[in-house]
């Protein structure tokens, strides 16, 4: 008799329990939709910043500007700086007038000159800066094959090749003139008498200036160069290359960097979104004094901390989406694998960042304090410890250690799993299985701080 | 049986209680039986740092009683509700709720208790009928009830009001929607923390018509003012300046006591310009 009054209670308590997390999850909702501009910046404000990072940390040369000083005018000359323009990486500036139809056999080995130039005035007292002369010879672009035995003295030819362009001074001052100025990116000398040099099996220099600046664009423009001039001395040859490395990419055929960089944004986003949305809430009622009226009332902690989380959780379900349906449209990110896996990762995901978002919200005392908190709590951490710019292996050792305790560096392995390599289950389970548990901790942890603070406000 | 609930007192607590209290049980509470003391508060101390906020205070109110809780802004009237209401933690010293102690049955007395502060009252982008479905869903009320209790708040405002955001209702209106949306549990103890300050007198007036309606329900009122002639729709009130009780009473017993004039005399005695 008293085990059913018992009983009834129960099932009458959970009954109440269910219309007060209905009351606090309506209200929430209404709230937001209420609430349009903010609610408009939550869906916003991650494709604004897509749309600026996927642009600005592209890491793929576009038209670097490109001087071609030709002062050998021959075909294959022309031929060279056709090459280049046919790449889309380059725009072409070109100096040279008229030229000369020969038809040269040539035989193979050149070496190109780099001179690697830095604009910085670190030293100060030359405005020139320092010239560092890097020499590419044959040997380094073919790579250890037989066209070794080929190479002929450098050193004579390049000090032959600078008497040559000596003559044609007034092409280089442009061309430095340009380089200070920051309209060309690069110039590059073809000595005259390239060709015939070619065809009588002579070394030939041709002399590269890169901006050195920036190093890592530099660093880009010369692994192009290579690339384009290694196929050209053996194409202009009618020449097989003696072996022919048939390298490919798999999962990123055009090594394009925006597949890359697109779900290392999309997981640095949704964390900070989901995180923001809990946290502001909180502190919202916090800053208002409506938590004081939750406190009194017979809601449970928990029942305010669920019925906090569960609309925002939709709410970042449908920020997510349209993240991910942004960098479909607009920055070609396919989904290779199953939708499904990758929608039960986002759930974990942004449980992680719903529960970080509460924990914050318990420590901060006001909307800004808790939007700050956020924001460097979320975004930069995601960005820089989790390998979506740096790669985790070259990250210190101390370094390395603390991207284990961001949740993006899991999330992104499961989501470049997903996105770019379509991965099952069984490859991402540890990684999943490490953000559950973020997720629990991290909610236990903020349900704690909550209740203290209930408890024991002051 | 009496040995058995001393056993019980003392199982429950190392505090001293007395019998007076352990007697009260909501229950007669609620039928207007017995001795009944609604709230008993005994050397409550709360300090902020070095800064002693309500410094042991002692008093008590009957159930039925409607007591001014009066004092200048900062005196310590808010920090003894938050007290009294679970919202703070006294640092030390003793209250009980319906004999039920703050500090460890702050879960049963939430049931009894009902709270409106000028701070913070309604949601105010939520419209007023909704703002009680929220208030009366979160304290537990069954959705018939809720739908019952709007159509007699718009029996109360004018039904139009009922669909408005709480941030554009007229300041009466939005007290009105307050108060209702306070005592949708209908709880014993009422506590209102200024709910009068920056409203007119005339409205204030109003409200206190309000208070003499629930008083004639057998409610418990402490409201805490600094509005003097408040003091006078009162039955008792506690006058409270940083942080320690000056008086506590009837006002012809001040005057006479003190010998002013009137509670604004009492008030320049006590807090010379």
């Amino acid at each position: 008799m008293k085990q059913s009054g018992n009983n009834q209670n129960k099932g009458k308590e959970k009954i109440a329990r269910m219309a007060r997390l209905k009351a606090v999850i309506k209200k929430e909702f209404l709230h937001m939709w209420r609430d349009p501009r903010s609610l408009v910046i939550i869906f916003v404000l991650p494709l604004v910043m897509i749309f600026i990072f996927g642009h600005v940390l592209s890491f793929d040369l576009k038209k670097t500007e490109t001087l071609i000083i030709d002062l050998d005018r021959s075909l294959l000359s022309r031929e060279l700086a056709s090459r280049l323009a046919a790449s889309p990486v380059y725009s072409i500036y070109s100096l040279s007038q008229g030229a000369s139809h020969q038809k040269d056999k040539i035989n193979q080995d050149s070496s190109i000159k780099l001179k690697d130039e830095k604009n910085g005035k670190e030293n100060g007292n030359e405005a020139e800066g320092k010239k560092a002369e890097v020499k590419i010879n044959g040997k380094k672009i073919i790579e250890g094959n037989q066209a070794e035995s080929n190479i002929s003295s450098q050193d004579k030819v390049s000090s032959k090749t600078k008497k040559g362009l000596t003559e044609t001074a007034d092409y280089f001052e442009v061309a430095e003139k340009w380089l200070h100025q920051g309209k060309i990116k690069q110039y590059l000398v073809i000595p005259p008498g390239f060709s015939r040099k070619l065809n009588s099996n002579q070394s030939v220099q041709v002399v590269v200036v890169i901006d050195g600046s920036d190093a890592n664009v530099a660093n880009r423009i010369y692994q192009y160069n290579e690339r384009i001039f290694y196929n050209f001395f053996f194409r202009a040859q009618h020449l097989q290359p003696p072996f022919e490395p048939e390298i490919k990419m798999f999962f990123n055929p055009e090594i394009a960097s925006t597949p890359f960089i697109i779900p290392g944004l999309v997981a640095a986003l949704m964390l900070m979104i989901s995180a923001m949305l809990t946290s502001l809430s909180l502190t919202r009622e916090k800053e208002t004094g409506s938590i004081d009226l939750l406190f009194i009332s017979p809601l449970r902690s928990g029942e305010i901390i669920l019925g906090k989380t569960f609309p925002y959780l939709i709410i970042a379900l449908l920020v997510s989406l349209s993240i991910f349906l942004f960098a479909h449209f607009f920055f070609n990110f396919h989904l290779r694998g199953s939708p499904l896996l990758l929608f039960l990762s986002i759930l974990i995901y942004l449980a992680v960042g719903l529960s970080l978002g509460l924990l914050i919200s318990t420590v901060s005392s006001s909307q800004k304090v808790a939007m700050l908190v956020t924001l460097l709590g979320t975004i930069l951490p995601s960005l820089f410890l989790s390998g979506f710019i740096f790669p985790l292996e070259s990250l210190s050792p101390i370094l390395h250690s603390l991207s284990y305790f961001i949740p993006a560096t899991y999330f992104l392995r499961i989501l470049r799993g997903i996105a770019l390599k379509g991965a099952s289950l069984h490859h991402f389970l540890f990684d999943a299985l490490i953000l559950i548990l973020m997720s629990i901790f991290l909610l236990a942890l903020a349900t704690r701080k909550f209740q203290s603070l209930r408890r024991a406000k002051s | 049986m009496i040995e058995k609930i001393a056993k019980k007192l003392q199982l429950n607590s190392g505090e001293k209680r007395s019998i007076f209290e352990a007697r009260i049980s909501p229950l007669d509470q609620k039928k207007g039986n017995g001795l009944s003391t609604a709230i008993e508060v005994r050397e409550l101390t709360r300090s902020f740092g070095s800064f002693v906020a309500v410094d042991r205070i002692n008093f008590s109110i009957r159930s039925g009683e409607v007591v001014a809780f009066l004092g200048p802004n900062g005196a310590g009237k808010t920090t003894t509700i938050k007290m009294l209401t679970g919202l703070l933690r006294p640092s030390s010293g003793q209250a009980f709720i319906l004999g039920y102690d703050v500090k460890k049955n702050m879960s049963q007395i939430k049931n009894y208790i009902g709270y409106m502060s000028q701070r913070f009252s309604l949601y105010p982008l939520l419209t007023a009928a909704e703002n009680i479905e929220f208030f009366g869903g979160i304290v537990g009320l069954p959705h018939q009830k809720i739908k019952a209790k709007i159509e007699e708040l718009a029996a109360i405002i004018s039904p139009t009001y009922l669909n408005q955001p709480a941030q554009i209702l007229p300041p009466g209106i939005r007290q009105e929607v307050a108060l209702f949306a306070a005592l949708l549990h209908d709880p014993e103890i009422i506590f209102l923390d200024e709910p009068t300050s920056g409203v007119s007198p005339e409205r204030r007036r109003n409200f206190w018509m309000k208070i003499y309606e629930l008083k004639r329900q057998k409610k418990t009122l402490l409201v805490s003012t600094h509005n003097l002639d408040e003091a006078e729709y009162a039955d008792r009130v506690i006058i409270i300046h940083q942080g320690k009780i000056r008086f506590q009473g009837e006002l012809p017993f001040l005057y006479r006591q003190e010998q002013v004039a009137s509670l604004e005399d009492f008030f320049k005695k006590m807090v010379p310009a």
